[in-house]
C-alpha cells in the first residue's frame, strides 16, 4: 500500500489540487443552473440532481481545505459560457463539459493526493461524475457515450 | 441565454474552462513532477498490485467476448465498450510492463469467461464490469501519483460503462 505522503511539499501539492477541484465544482454548480434553466420543467430533474451532487462535493472539499487552515478558493460572480445554451441539446452538451471539467480536476487530485482518504474522495467523485457524463452525452447525441479514461489528459 | 454578471477576474473574461489557472495545469498531463517523484519511489508491492489489475482487466475483456458470444444481439451493442475495455488494458499493460512476470493466479478475479447458464448476458456482464471497477478502485487507493490517476480513471470509465448498460 502506498504510504501517505505527509511531508509539507506533498500536502501543499494536495491542497493545490483540492483547490482546483473546488474551482471546478464552483463552475459546475453555476453551470447546472444554466443547464436547468435551458431544459425547463420537462427535463430538469437530472440537472437538479447533478447540481445537488456537485454542491455536496463542493461543500465537502471546501470544508476539507478550510480544516487545513487554508482559505478555499471562492466562486466567481459568474462564468462565461463556452457556447450559447439555447435548447435542450445545448444544455446537455454544457452538462458534458461541466462533468468533464470536474473529472480532469479529480484525476489531477488523484495524481497529487498525499493520503488515502483524499484518493478515496477523488475516485468516488470521479466515478459519479462519469456516470452522469454518460447520461448527458446520450442526451446530447454524442457517441460514444462512454469514455475509457475520464479526466485523463489525452 | 446570457451568463451571470461577469466579474473582473480571469475566468469570466476568458471562458468557462480555458481561463481557470488550475484546470489549465491539467493539459500538462497527470504525471506531474511531484507525482513522478513519488512514482520513482513506488514499492515493488505497488508494482505487483498494478500487475494484478492487468489480470482483472484481461478477465473483463474476456467477459465482453463471452457475453457477446452468448447473445449476438448484445454483441453489436457492446462492441464499442469492449473496444474501450481493450484500450484500458493496453494502457494498464504499458504502466505495468512487468505484469506478465509478476501476475499471480490469486490476483485474477473469480469470474470465468463464460455466461452461466440461465443468466441474462447483459446483467452478468454488468456485474463483471462493476466488479472490475471495484477492484481498480481498491487498487487505486493503494497506489499514488500517475498510477493512482490511471486506475481511478479506468475505474470511473467502467462505472460509466456499467451505467450505460442499464
Amino acid at each position: 500500500m502506498a504510504d501517505d505522503g505527509t511531508g509539507a511539499g506533498a500536502l501543499k501539492a494536495e491542497n493545490q489540487a483540492l483547490q482546483e477541484v473546488l474551482a471546478a465544482e464552483h463552475v459546475a454548480v453555476w453551470g447546472y443552473g444554466v443547464v436547468g434553466a435551458a431544459l425547463g420543467t420537462s427535463a430538469d430533474q437530472a440537472a437538479v440532481a447533478s447540481q445537488a451532487a456537485h454542491r455536496d462535493l463542493r461543500d465537502q472539499v471546501a470544508e476539507l481545505i478550510d480544516s487545513r487552515k487554508v482559505a478555499p478558493v471562492p466562486a466567481e460572480a459568474g462564468y462565461a459560457l463556452p457556447f450559447p445554451v439555447l435548447n435542450a441539446h445545448d444544455a446537455a452538451s454544457l452538462a458534458v463539459r461541466l462533468e468533464d471539467g470536474v473529472s480532469r480536476a479529480l484525476v489531477r487530485l488523484l495524481d497529487q493526493a498525499a493520503g488515502k482518504a483524499t484518493r478515496q474522495l477523488a475516485v468516488g467523485a470521479l466515478g459519479a461524475a462519469e456516470v452522469r457524463a454518460v447520461s448527458w452525452r446520450a442526451k446530447a447525441g454524442q457517441t460514444p457515450v462512454t469514455s475509457p479514461f475520464p479526466g485523463l489528459p489525452t | 441565454m446570457s451568463s451571470s454578471p461577469a466579474s473582473s477576474r480571469g475566468l469570466t473574461r476568458r471562458g468557462l474552462f480555458a481561463g481557470s489557472a488550475g484546470l489549465a495545469l491539467l493539459v500538462a498531463g497527470c504525471t506531474s513532477s511531484a507525482g513522478q517523484r513519488r512514482d520513482a519511489a513506488a514499492t515493488s508491492r505497488q508494482a505487483d498490485a498494478l500487475a494484478g489489475q492487468v489480470a482483472v482487466q484481461e478477465s473483463l475483456v474476456a467477459a465482453y467476448s463471452a457475453a457477446g458470444a452468448a447473445s449476438p444481439a448484445l454483441a453489436a451493442q457492446i462492441a464499442p465498450l469492449q473496444s474501450q475495455a481493450q484500450q484500458q488494458l493496453t494502457k494498464l499493460k504499458a504502466a505495468a510492463p512487468s505484469a506478465g512476470a509478476r501476475r499471480s493466479a490469486s490476483s485474477a478475479p473469480s469470474s470465468t469467461a463464460a455466461v452461466p447458464a440461465g443468466q441474462d448476458p447483459k446483467a452478468w456482464l454488468r456485474a463483471q464490469i462493476t466488479a472490475a471497477a471495484d477492484s481498480h478502485t481498491a487498487a487505486c487507493l493503494a497506489q499514488d501519483g500517475a498510477r493512482a490517476a490511471l486506475l481511478g480513471s479506468i475505474a470511473a470509465g467502467l462505472r460509466g460503462q456499467a451505467g450505460g448498460l442499464s
